[in-house]
């Protein structure tokens, strides 16, 4: 992956995690933090790209170097500078993509109007986690160790390389199970870039740049990486 | 020094019902079904009885003016009489136990080194029969057995006890009754001060109107006449006829008025201080009666998010401490009541025994979830608890604590956070899966012994032609989850099947596959 800049508001809960989950995984990590506590705790992290900015100075805000291909992170603990911010960037940079933590019910509307690209409701998540506990037992303990991070079974998406056997061929001809993993959704670009589930019963022409949403064994998957890659099988 | 006596027979008797399982598992079924109203079958047993209560007064009402089949006398004398008298006499039985009577005089005998005293045994025995024989409800039902003596006609009469009979039966008439017992006090100076009134009014007119007024010839006549008009009923079949009958008319008509809005205001206002709380009873009533239920402690954010989230499956309640929350929460159309979580005694209101209760305990504070967690494991150890974390250090604690899933909100959303960087695609399809909101989700199919694939191949199962996606199956009998398994697997009951596909197709899929 090419090294693009991931610029993080806010050093707090949220971003003490994401910068932590992020290290190592090719991004250059760019935290931007107000309160000069939180500054000192992620250099003391071992982070050397960390401005300390005030979020209310458009000027400065204005003044940061991200690129179109930057991805810009705004999880400070204040939920109001989280909309604040995503409204500067957004009225700087219409392109560049902004995700954001909605911390209490109403936030999540409030930044997807400013202009956030993805919101994760925090809340929503929640919910939605113990009504699996109620509802489905299995899919909560499968849940719980794909979200925890651990190895056995996950989700994983792969954009089609270039010159990739994939190429050209229909989804239906293609016998996933013998690689052991499961077809479970396309981003078709074709069709657009929604994600369509593989359900639907429509044959889906590949092209290279189509993305593919897979479940299976972490080993099983991290072989059709390799796989996926080549011209034939 | 305890003497090497052989054991007396009844106490050997008693020890071996002490023991004996079949003994209490009969008492505890007729106590259960006679008096916990959180035994499941007691419903069953309450209409029933009701039923005969009813049908025991439609026919005294019905004989008044035609004359009855023998065999529904016969019915009305020895069915309806027989049953009340069985009923009567298991009361007695499941209230107290002879046996353990005996062993308690038996221990004290062998402390303080004295000859076991059959009298005491008897004296007590007696005395705990006769408490009960004694409270107002068993009266009662000893008087709704009297009818059945058919040589007093008079007894008849008391058939309407049966009536009263009804109280045990209903929980709401119970309240009212409740209500009015609180406020014995009130009622009962007012009603020392209504006789006081009555008895002045009637014999002061006895005295001025007897030879006058050819209606009242007795102090009957006279102290009837004194509660007809208090009571502001007024008949007129005997009036004043005399001027000073007239002014003590005029007198207690007043007072009359003043005691009626006295009475009534007591009354109305015992009510609305006691509705709230009648209400919460009947809301915890209600939920008892339910095969399982939610308990939510602490009407936040989370807990706003998960009712809002419309499809939970179970009955709930929320607990909140906080007045204002709980107002909040009833004005969102939520059942809610002001209780503490914390405490022992709230929790053991609900009825874990015969119902599968899961708490969710969703504070913004590790200390109070973790107490709240502490306090159902007390309770009943086989609550499902669900609680809120703040941070995984204090995942150690709560599982201490026995919580039995874990929830932590700022984690689940920064690892979501960041798979919408690293994997948008999959992130969003997680999301779709597990919420359901689109059209496509991941779902549990358990496997029933009587299915139609019940213990045959997978590959007999066509998921392509039903358009869906089988991702695996979890076997709960050695609990392991087999992904994409081989398709000479056999199905088990029990197993669950994990597919993904659209709602319509599930639901669709689930209807061919229960079909036999």
């Amino acid at each position: 992956m090419a090294t693009r800049k991931v610029h993080i508001f806010g050093y707090g809960k949220h971003g003490k995690r994401i910068a932590s989950g992020l290290r190592g995984s090719g991004y250059a990590l760019h935290i931007l933090e107000q309160d000069a506590d939180l500054v000192k705790k992620a250099y003391a992290d071992d982070y050397v790209d960390v401005d300390q900015i005030d979020m209310t100075d458009d000027d400065r805000i204005e003044a940061l170097d991200i690129g179109e291909s930057d991805l810009v992170v705004c999880v400070m603990d204040d939920e109001h500078f989280n909309v604040f911010v995503t409204l500067t960037l957004r009225q700087f940079h219409p392109e560049v993509e902004i995700f954001s933590i909605s911390d209490s019910i109403h936030t999540a509307e409030k930044l997807t109007m400013a202009g956030a690209t993805k919101v994760i409701d925090l809340y929503d998540v929640s919910a939605t986690r113990i009504h699996n506990f109620l509802n489905k037992p299995v899919t909560t303990h499968l849940m719980s160790s794909i979200i925890a991070d651990k190895r056995g079974i996950s989700f994983h998406e792969y954009t089609i390389p270039e010159g990739s056997f994939l190429h050209g061929r229909n989804t239906g001809e293609i016998d996933f199970a013998k690689f052991n993993i499961l077809l479970l959704g396309i981003i078709d670009r074709e069709l657009g870039n929604d994600l369509i589930f593989i359900t639907e019963g429509i044959n889906h022409k590949l092209d290279s740049g189509d993305v593919l949403v897979f479940m299976g064994k972490d080993d099983d998957l991290t072989r059709f990486e390799e796989t996926i890659k080549r011209k034939t099988i | 020094m305890p003497r090497n006596v052989p054991t007396p027979a009844i106490v050997t008797q008693a020890l071996h019902r002490h023991r004996s399982a079949r003994y209490q598992a009969v008492k505890g079924f007729f106590r259960n079904i006679l008096s916990n109203p959180d035994y499941p079958y007691k419903k069953f047993f309450d209409l029933f009885m009701i039923a005969l209560i009813l049908s025991s007064v439609w026919i005294l009402v019905h004989e008044v003016k035609h004359p009855l089949p023998h065999w529904v006398d016969v019915y009305d004398l020895y069915v309806v009489t027989l049953l009340f008298i069985v009923e009567y006499l298991l009361r007695l039985w499941v209230y107290s136990d002879l046996h353990e009577m005996v062993l308690k005089e038996y221990d004290e005998s062998l402390i303080l080194g004295r000859p076991l005293n059959y009298g005491r045994i008897f004296k007590r025995f007696v005395l705990s029969k006769f408490a009960y024989m004694s409270s107002p409800a068993a009266i009662i039902d000893l008087m709704a057995i009297l009818p059945g003596y058919r040589p007093l006609r008079v007894l008849r009469i008391f058939v309407l006890f049966r009536l009263f009979k009804l109280l045990r039966y209903t929980k709401s008439i119970n309240e009212f009754v409740q209500v009015l017992v609180e406020k014995k006090f009130e009622l009962l100076t007012l009603l020392f001060l209504l006789v006081f009134i009555v008895l002045t009014a009637g014999i002061a007119i006895y005295v001025f109107e007897t030879h006058v007024n050819p209606k009242i010839n007795t102090l009957f006549d006279a102290i009837y006449w004194a509660l007809v008009t208090i009571s502001t009923v007024g008949y007129g079949d005997i009036a004043p006829v005399t001027t000073q009958g007239r002014v003590i008319s005029g007198i207690i008509i007043v007072s009359g008025i003043a005691m009626i809005s006295f009475v009534t205001s007591v009354i109305v206002s015992a009510f609305s201080v006691k509705l709230e709380e009648l209400k919460e009873n009947r809301l915890i009533h209600d939920l008892n009666k339910e095969e399982a239920f939610l308990i939510l402690c602490g009407y936040g954010q989370m807990t706003k998010m998960f009712l809002r989230q419309k499809d939970y499956p179970l009955e709930y309640i929320i607990l909140d401490n906080d007045a204002n929350r709980v107002a909040t929460a009833r004005k969102d159309g939520y059942n809610a009541i002001q209780e503490d979580a914390s405490r022992y005694e709230v929790l053991h209101r609900f009825n874990t025994q015969y119902a599968r209760v899961t708490l969710a305990t969703l504070l913004n504070s590790d200390v109070e979830n973790i107490y709240i967690t502490l306090n159902a494991k007390s309770v009943d150890p086989t609550i499902q608890v669900i609680a809120r974390m703040s941070d995984r250090k204090m995942a150690h604690k709560y599982k201490l604590a026995g919580a039995d899933h874990l929830l932590m909100p700022d984690e689940v959303a920064s690892r979501m956070l960041l798979m919408a960087i690293e994997q948008p695609a999959m992130q969003e399809a997680i999301v779709h899966l597990l919420t359901g909101r689109s059209k496509a989700k991941l779902d549990e199919i358990i496997v029933h012994e009587h299915d139609h694939y019940c213990c045959k191949a997978l590959e007999e199962i066509d998921f392509k032609q039903h358009k869906l996606i089988f991702v695996g199956i979890y076997r709960a009998m050695n609990g392991e989850f087999l992904f994409n398994p081989a398709k000479e697997l056999i199905l088990e009951a029990g197993d669950v099947m994990l597919v993904v596909g659209y709602h319509v197709s599930i639901a669709q899929f689930e209807k061919d596959f229960r079909s036999v």
